[in-house]
């Protein structure tokens, strides 16, 4: 089995991006963290996470953001706000994580061959364009470009659910798409 | 009073002294530029600027300007009044003038503290100098009134608080009120088993304490009582108490018990208080074995004969002669005038039905740490054994840290206990049932004499502490291990691995918060809360048992949360300044009152009912009615001065002239740019 090193020098802490994230509608209180746990405790997918919600915290706190930047966790979390709601100090945590999500789209350190990331970017390309989403094309842009064996496993029921009638490949446009694009660049600018 | 002229007194020689306060006022303030501007100012003969005002050298300054310029009024920009007022005001008086004659200004808290920057900050300082110089051209010489102090003191609260307080009081020779409203005194330490981290008896402790306080001779004790109104002022309160009926004379009754025994009710059945609802208990009850006063109590609420007039009132039949009961009695009203008060009413525990998602009150074997206090106490409603609501003893025990303590959605506070008192519950736990106890803390504090050594003892004792606090607790079994048990969720934080913990019994330290009716009696005694809601002490370092209100004092938990240590070495400190004010037998009071300009007053009342010290009345019925003010009563707060329709109440140190003139110093300042 291999030993590896996980000591950390300070100089890979980064404090001004704490500073920045600080700043961030939603992020203001989680310098007031305990590190109670009560976030892990309360999670429903805590238990699949590679840091607990805490130690995400405990890694903004310090500065480390490329390890925040590139787990699992903020990938997993359900936005079920359940931690949010508990914590003893009021920290929103469900909006940390979608900060921390935005973040590392935009420095592209999420991690390869996790559908989530592959599903946000997708979802919001499609909804900026059209006006509304087609599950048909997004699962199968999200599959394609995250794992494309999924969509050998999940032939069969897409089959059926076709046939159903509760899956369509036909792609709905609302009008004025132009308009629903001004808004969103106009809250990319507010950022 | 002297008739005011519009004009500027022309014989006034104002000093003006500037201080560094080091770099606290120096760095941020020009403090030269601002004793330069007030040696400009008309009136004012000397300036100085000096490093320390406070200091002996720069009181003498103030002595020595004063017989050298002859100065007769005095300028001190510095530090808050409340911290030096009396310094300068002892400086000037020392060098023949009289203290009033001196105003403050406040240029490092309103100035050099609050503002970055230097060139506006010394703006600011100069105007508020020059609104000074204004206005203590027109500060008149006045004198301070004495009130004698009475030598009496009531004690409100009968925990160990109020105990160790009246008893001190009563040993030194003074007489004491001690006030109680439930039937014994005790408090909640009369609840506990072992006291942390000695684990001594808390029984036999406080118990000889308790009947130190019957026998005493100089303690009146009442039980069932409560403080209903609060006239007077430091010295000479006049305090009025209700005492609620007991129907059990305790002049007659001999404690024999006979009666409980008598009652038609063979079998307890209403829920006994101080156990918490965790056994039961007749109509007519002593709350514990070793209650003082050692005389039965009937519950009103509970008694056939109050309920329906019907009873055959056994009770009555068994205490025959000696005819101690008495079912007629009724509220009687204690008039007692006292010359200081000290508060020991206590606190009350968090009630952990804010935190559903502990459960407590869903599953019946979530305990709070008091209730678990009498199940290990002796004389409990298990006799000491810890069992749970269905008989069965517990393997396993969950005790959950700072419910509802260090906690934004309910108390933000640590409440300084739980910790310790947890530690003490889970050895007490694992010694009598030898079950597997977890702890469940956020940060372990153990700050007191032998406290981290206690917490040593346990972990070598075997008890689990896992750090992190429980997400929720559920029956809900995912696992066959967890099935018919108590299942607490919570990360291990030092593990970073979130766990599943299935336990028989789940203990909720809950924490310390102050009495929901505390604002009652804050507004009784005129004292001050802080945002929290315990009473508030005049300062946190070096007036920690005094209070706004004079001659009232604060000790125990009703000022904030503590353990017993430190109760009684405050409530010790709350008699110690009680007996200090009590030995001086008078005090001076500040001169800074409201009086009626008699001729121009209506006697209209608005004052009368505005007075938040009731300390204006209407006098000269027949002749000319109008407004007296009693300057012992009055605390200067302004509030007739300013509702007065025709501006016949005036304010020594705060007459119209002083403001007005102060006022037209600012205006003056942004007027001229």
């Amino acid at each position: 089995m291999a030993v590896t090193r996980t000591l950390r020098y300070q100089r890979e802490a980064d404090p001004e991006w704490t500073e920045w994230l600080r700043r961030q509608p939603g992020c203001e209180a989680f310098w007031e963290c305990l590190q109670c746990g009560t976030c892990s405790g309360a999670c429903p997918l805590s238990i699949y996470m590679d840091f607990t919600p805490r130690r995400v915290i405990a890694l903004v706190r310090e500065g480390f953001y490329r390890d925040a930047l590139s787990c699992q966790t903020i990938w997993l979390c359900a936005s079920c706000y359940a931690c949010a709601v508990h914590c003893p100090r009021g920290i929103r945590i469900t909006d940390l994580m979608y900060t921390l999500k935005r973040e590392a789209i935009r420095r592209k350190v999420h991690p390869k061959g996790l559908p989530t990331p592959v599903l946000a970017q997708e979802f919001y390309r499609m909804v900026q364009r059209r006006g509304r989403n087609s599950e048909f094309w997004l699962v199968l842009r999200m599959a394609l470009k995250s794992d494309p064996w999924a969509l050998v496993r999940l032939a069969r029921s897409g089959w059926r659910l076709l046939r159903a009638g509760r899956l369509s490949m036909r792609t709905e446009q609302i009008r004025q798409a132009d308009q629903l694009r001004t808004m969103f660049a106009a809250a990319r600018e507010g950022r | 009073m002297s008739e005011r002229g519009q004009k500027l007194p022309s014989d006034v020689r104002v000093g003006v002294y500037v201080c560094h306060c080091g770099v606290n006022i120096a760095a941020v303030v020009d403090v030269r530029q601002v004793a330069q501007l007030a040696r400009g100012l008309p009136g004012v003969v000397v300036a100085r600027d000096y490093n320390y005002m406070c200091s002996d050298p720069g009181q003498e300054l103030i002595r020595q300007d004063i017989r050298d310029y002859a100065l007769n009024r005095i300028v001190v920009a510095s530090c808050s009044p409340h911290l030096h007022e009396e310094t300068f005001r002892h400086a000037a008086a020392a060098g023949g003038l009289n203290p009033y004659l001196v105003h403050m200004v406040n240029i490092r808290e309103h100035v050099s503290w609050v503002h970055p920057d230097r060139e506006r900050a010394t703006e600011k300082a100069c105007e508020l100098v020059r609104a000074a110089v204004r206005r203590v051209v027109w500060h008149e010489p006045l004198e301070q009134a004495r009130v004698s102090i009475h030598p009496d003191v009531l004690v409100v609260g009968g925990g160990i608080a109020g105990i160790h307080a009246a008893l001190t009081l009563a040993n030194a020779g003074k007489r004491v009120y001690l006030v109680e409203r439930q039937p014994s005194i005790g408090g909640h330490m009369a609840m506990f088993d072992k006291t942390f981290p000695t684990l001594d008896c808390a029984a036999c402790i406080l118990t000889p304490k308790m009947s130190a306080v019957q026998a005493h001779p100089n303690i009146t004790l009442w039980t069932l009582a409560e403080v209903t109104r609060v006239e007077g002022y430091v010295g000479n309160y006049e305090v009025e108490i209700t005492r609620w009926p007991r129907y059990v004379r305790e002049d007659l009754c001999s404690g024999c018990l006979k009666c409980i025994e008598a009652c038609v009710y063979k079998d307890a059945r209403f829920p006994d208080e101080f156990n918490l609802g965790l056994s039961k208990r007749k109509p007519i009850y002593l709350p514990f074995p070793q209650a003082v006063p050692q005389v039965p109590v009937i519950d009103p609420a509970t008694c056939i004969q109050f309920k329906s007039g019907k009873c055959k009132k056994t009770c009555v039949e068994a205490c025959g002669e000696r005819g101690a009961i008495d079912l007629q009695a009724v509220p009687k009203v204690e008039r007692v005038r006292v010359g200081s008060v000290i508060l020991a009413t206590g606190f009350q525990t968090f009630d952990p039905r804010r935190m559903p998602e502990y459960g407590y009150g869903i599953y019946p074997n979530v305990y709070t740490s008091l209730e678990v206090e009498r199940l290990v106490n002796a004389s409990g409603p298990t006799g000491g054994e810890i069992v749970l609501r269905d008989g069965r003893r517990p393997q396993s025990v969950g005790i959950i840290h700072c419910v509802g303590s260090r906690d934004r959605r309910h108390n933000p506070w640590c409440s300084r206990v739980c910790c310790m008192y947890s530690l003490k519950l889970a050895h007490l736990i694992r010694e009598r049932t030898g079950a597997e106890v977890f702890n469940f803390y956020i940060d372990m504090r153990t700050p007191g004499k032998g406290f981290e050594e206690f917490y040593q003892r346990l972990l070598e004792e075997g008890v689990h502490f896992i750090r992190g606090r429980v997400a929720g607790v559920s029956d809900w079994a995912l696992d066959p291990s967890e099935e018919g048990k108590l299942v607490l969720r919570v990360e291990d934080t030092l593990l970073g691995i979130v766990r599943r913990i299935p336990v028989d019994m789940v203990v909720l330290a809950v924490g310390l918060e102050p009495r929901s009716d505390a604002e009652e009696l804050r507004r009784l005694f005129r004292v001050s809360c802080s945002a929290e809601g315990f009473f508030l002490e005049r300062h946190p370092k070096l007036a920690p048992v005094s209070t706004f209100a004079e001659g009232v004092f604060v000790a125990g938990c009703c000022q904030g949360p503590k353990d017993i240590p430190d109760t009684v070495a405050q409530a010790g400190a709350a008699a110690a300044e009680a007996l200090a004010l009590i030995d001086r037998g008078s005090i001076e009071q500040e001169p800074n009152t409201a009086y009626v300009l008699a001729d121009h007053c209506s006697a209209c009342r608005t004052c009368v009912s505005l007075c938040p010290y009731s300390a204006i009345s209407i006098v000269g019925g027949d002749g000319r009615p109008h407004a007296e003010i009693n300057p012992a009563l009055c605390k200067g707060c302004g509030t007739c001065v300013a509702a007065c329709p025709s501006g016949s109440i005036r304010q020594h140190l705060f007459e119209d002239e002083q403001i007005v003139a102060e006022i037209e110093g600012i205006l003056a300042g942004v007027a001229g740019g």
